[in-house]
C-alpha cells in the first residue's frame, strides 16, 4: 500500500517544502456574516469579541438570532432569480467578492474544463404560503398527504419544485466562474460546506481541475427554519454558550463563505496574494445513531487525525482549533473530549458561534474564513457567550480573543447524521519568496 | 497556467467487487433488463432494514438507499475483514420534504378563513409537530443510517445534485479507494419521485436504489479504471425519472446485464 499524504515533513515549514508549488492556496475570499460583508469585517468582530446577533421579533421561543444586516441585491425578490430563496443570495454575493479578491473578477485564466465548483448548502426554505397554499389543502381527510394531488397543482404556476433544488446555486455559479469542470453540492447538514471545500482541495490535488470555487451557504432565518429547529430542541432560548456550564443550545445564524482554490505555482504566475493554504482535510462518519452525536466523539477524532495526516503534519503542528462547539450540551462536551484525545491540553479552542450563530451548512465555511483571519491577522478568536467554563471541558478555551503568531490551525464541523469534516489550514508563504 | 495531469498522489489499484440494485425492473439481476416507470417491485422495507425504529424516520427512498447499501455489503462480503475507519460511504439523494403528515395538527390550529396565521402556528401548534421533523427531511439520512447500521465510520459524502449526485458518489467512491483515503467504499444514489410526476412537467417517474462497492484490488483480481460516464451502453428500457438514482441504476444494470464487464 502506498502513501498518499502529500509531505511527510514535520512542521508548516517542511510540508510547504514538500508540496512546493503544487500546495492548494486560498487566493480570494468572500464572507457575508452577522459581522458584515468581508473577511475584514468578520477578522474585527472576532478581534472584537464582538456579539453580532440581533433580537428578533417572534412568536416561537427565539429570542435573537445571527443575521446579515448588510444591504443585499434583490435576487430574492419573487421576480429575481431565486425568489425567497436568501441564502441563495447570500452565495451569490460572497461569490463576487471572492472573485474580487482573488482578481478573477474580469476574467479566469484557466480553462472551462479545468475550473470546478463545490457548495455546501442546506434544507430549502419553505415559506409560511407554501405551507399554506401548496401542502395543507393536500392533507386528506383520511389523513394522508396526497403527493400526486400537489405535483399537479403546483405544476402550472408556482416556482415549486425549482426553488427548491439545492443545486441550482451551484449551478448558477458554475455559469458565472464558467465552470465545466467537476460540480457538487454538498448536502452533509452542518458539515457540508467543510465537505465542499475538501472535495475542492482533493480535485486540485488529483489534477481534475486547475481552479477550485468552493464554499457554503445557508439561511435558516425564516419562520419554519427556526422552528424546525425548535421542535428539535437544539436553540437556546437564552444565548449561545460555547463550552459554558449553562451552555444550552446554539443561537440560529446565516451566512455564506466563499474561496478560490489555486495551486501555489499557478496563483504565483498570475500574480496573486495567496492568503492561506489549505494543507489537508479529513472526513468521519460517527456511525453511530442518525439522531445523536458519538458521546465520546469519536468520529470526531478520525476526522482531525485524518486532516493531520491528509496534510503530512503532526498534532503538535497545530496551534489552535476551531471547534464546531454548537453550545449544545452534549456536543460540545464530546467534541472537546476527542480534541484532548488528539492534541491533549496544549492547543487553545474557541468557538465562534457565539458570535456569529451557528449557519448550519454554511458554519464549515465561515469557521474556514474565521481561520484564515486569525492566520492572517495574528489572533486567536475568543468565544463569545463563555461565561463560566464547564469543568467537563478538559482543553484550553480561549474566552477573549488575544494576539498569537499562528502557522497551523484545524477548523470542525459536524454534520447532523453524524458526518465530520476537518480542515487544516496553513499560513501563506510569505509574499515575494521563492516556491519552496 | 499549468495542468498536471496527475496530482501528487499515488493510485491504488480498485476494484468493483459488488453491485446493489433496486428499479422499477426488479431487485438484483432481475432487474438489469427491461422495467418500465413505476415502484420497485416488491419491496418490502422491513424485509431489508432490521431497525424498525429508525426506519419510522426513514422516507422511501431513504428506504431504498439503506436496503441497497446492506445489499451491495452482503454481495461484497468482505467488509467484516477491514477496519470500521478504512469503510467509506458516498450518496447521491435528493432533498427530502420530511413528513407533511407531521405538521397537519400544527396547521389546522393556524389556518382559518383569514387564512395562515403565522403567530398561530408556532404558539399553538408547536407541541403538535413531531420533533424529528426536521431530521426526517435531511438529505443525508441514507449515509446516516446506512453507515450506522454497517459501522461505517470512513470518509463520506452525500451529493444532492439533482440526477448527477449518485455520479458524484460513485467517482469519489473510486477515488477515495485509489487515493488512500478508505480500503472499501459503498458509493451510489436513491432516490423515489413517484407522485412528483406533475412537478416536474409531466415526465414519467419511478423510483429506485443501487450502490457500487469499490475496494483494493487484490493480487489477481480485475482491476477497474475511474468510470467515465462514456463507457456506460445505452439503457433501452425507460424507468421513468429516478433523480439521484439515475447512474448508479444504470451503472449497476450495465455491470448485472453484462454490457460493462
Amino acid at each position: 500500500m502506498h502513501t498518499v499524504s502529500p509531505g511527510s515533513a514535520r512542521g508548516h515549514a517542511g510540508a510547504l517544502a514538500a508540496l512546493g508549488d503544487e500546495a492548494i492556496v486560498i487566493t480570494g475570499v468572500g464572507v457575508l456574516s452577522a459581522a458584515g460583508r468581508g473577511l475584514g469585517a468578520l477578522s474585527t468582530a472576532l478581534r472584537a469579541d464582538a456579539p453580532c446577533w440581533s433580537p428578533i421579533t417572534s412568536t416561537l421561543p427565539v429570542p435573537r438570532a445571527a443575521k446579515v444586516q448588510v444591504p443585499l441585491p434583490p435576487w430574492d425578490a419573487p421576480d429575481g432569480p431565486f425568489p425567497d430563496d436568501r441564502k441563495a443570495v447570500l452565495a451569490l454575493v460572497a461569490l463576487e467578492d471572492a472573485l474580487i479578491d482573488a482578481g478573477l473578477a474580469e476574467g479566469i485564466p484557466y480553462g472551462p474544463g479545468r475550473r470546478g465548483v463545490f457548495l455546501g448548502t442546506g434544507l430549502s426554505s419553505v415559506t409560511p404560503a407554501e405551507l399554506a397554499e401548496d401542502v395543507y389543502p393536500h392533507l386528506t381527510a383520511d389523513q394522508r398527504f396526497d403527493r400526486p394531488a400537489m405535483a399537479r397543482d403546483l405544476a402550472p404556476d408556482r416556482a415549486a419544485p425549482r426553488r427548491h433544488l439545492p443545486a441550482r446555486v451551484t449551478a448558477a455559479v458554475a455559469a458565472r466562474v464558467g465552470a465545466e469542470g467537476p460540480t457538487g453540492t454538498n448536502f452533509s447538514a452542518c458539515a457540508a460546506a467543510a465537505q465542499a471545500i475538501a472535495e475542492g482541495l482533493w480535485a486540485l490535488r488529483r489534477g481534475e481541475v486547475d481552479l477550485a470555487v468552493v464554499g457554503g451557504h445557508d439561511s435558516m432565518i425564516h419562520p419554519l427554519g427556526l422552528l424546525s429547529f425548535v421542535v428539535l430542541g437544539a436553540l437556546s432560548p437564552g444565548f449561545c454558550r460555547p463550552f459554558d456550564r449553562g451552555r444550552d443550545g446554539f443561537m440560529i445564524g446565516e451566512g455564506a463563505a466563499t474561496f478560490v482554490l489555486e495551486r501555489l505555482g499557478d496563483a504565483r504566475a498570475r500574480g496573486a496574494r495567496p492568503r492561506a493554504v489549505l494543507l489537508g482535510a479529513g472526513t468521519s462518519a460517527d456511525a453511530w445513531n442518525a439522531t445523536a452525536p458519538h458521546p465520546e466523539g469519536a468520529g470526531a477524532e478520525l476526522s482531525m487525525r485524518r486532516a493531520l495526516r491528509d496534510g503530512g503534519l503532526s498534532a503538535d503542528d497545530v496551534q489552535y482549533v476551531n471547534c464546531h462547539g454548537t453550545g449544545t450540551p452534549l456536543g460540545d462536551e464530546a467534541e472537546t473530549r476527542a480534541v484532548a484525545r488528539v492534541f491533549g491540553d496544549r492547543v487553545p479552542v474557541s468557538s465562534i458561534k457565539g458570535a456569529i450563530g451557528h449557519t448550519i451548512a454554511a458554519a464549515g465555511a465561515l469557521e474556514c474564513a474565521a481561520c484564515v483571519a486569525a492566520l492572517e491577522g495574528g489572533f486567536l478568536p475568543g468565544t463569545v457567550g463563555l461565561d463560566e467554563l464547564d469543568p467537563e471541558i478538559a482543553v484550553p478555551v480561549v474566552q477573549a480573543a488575544r494576539p498569537a503568531a499562528l502557522q497551523v490551525v484545524l477548523s470542525n464541523s459536524f454534520g447532523f447524521g453524524g458526518q465530520n469534516c476537518s480542515l487544516l489550514l496553513g499560513a501563506a508563504p510569505p509574499a515575494g519568496s521563492a516556491a519552496p | 497556467m499549468s495542468s498536471p495531469v496527475v496530482g501528487p498522489q499515488t493510485l491504488r489499484p480498485v476494484t468493483l467487487s459488488a453491485v446493489s440494485l433496486f428499479c422499477p425492473a426488479g431487485i438484483g439481476p432481475e432487474g438489469a433488463r427491461g422495467g418500465a416507470p413505476g415502484p420497485v417491485p416488491g419491496f418490502q422495507p422491513v424485509k431489508w432494514i432490521p431497525d424498525r425504529k429508525g426506519l419510522k424516520l426513514m422516507s422511501r427512498a431513504v428506504q431504498l438507499g439503506v436496503a441497497a447499501v446492506r445489499q451491495a455489503i452482503a454481495l461484497d462480503g468482505t467488509l467484516d475483514e477491514l477496519p470500521p475507519l478504512r469503510r467509506a460511504l458516498f450518496v447521491g439523494a435528493s432533498p427530502q420534504t420530511g413528513d407533511p403528515e407531521d405538521l397537519r395538527p400544527a396547521l389546522d390550529k393556524a389556518l382559518g378563513p383569514a387564512g395562515f396565521d403565522l403567530d398561530k402556528f408556532a404558539r399553538e401548534g408547536i407541541d403538535l409537530i413531531h420533533p424529528l421533523w426536521l431530521v426526517k427531511g435531511l438529505s443525508n439520512n441514507v449515509l446516516g443510517f446506512a453507515s450506522a447500521a454497517h459501522d461505517l465510520q470512513g470518509t463520506n459524502a452525500n451529493w444532492c445534485d439533482g440526477e448527477d449526485g449518485g455520479w458524484t458518489a460513485i467517482l469519489e467512491g473510486w477515488d477515495a479507494v485509489a487515493e488512500g483515503r478508505a480500503d472499501l467504499a459503498v458509493a451510489g444514489g436513491a432516490d423515489a419521485l413517484i407522485g412528483a410526476e406533475g412537478l416536474l412537467g409531466g415526465v414519467a417517474c419511478g423510483e429506485g436504489a443501487a450502490f457500487l462497492v469499490w475496494r483494493v484490488a487484490r493480487p489477481g483480481e480485475r482491476v477497474d479504471p475511474r468510470p467515465h460516464k462514456g463507457q456506460l451502453p445505452p439503457d433501452g428500457s425507460d424507468l421513468g425519472r429516478l433523480g439521484a438514482a439515475t447512474w448508479p441504476v444504470r451503472y449497476a444494470r450495465a455491470v448485472l446485464g453484462g454490457g460493462l464487464r
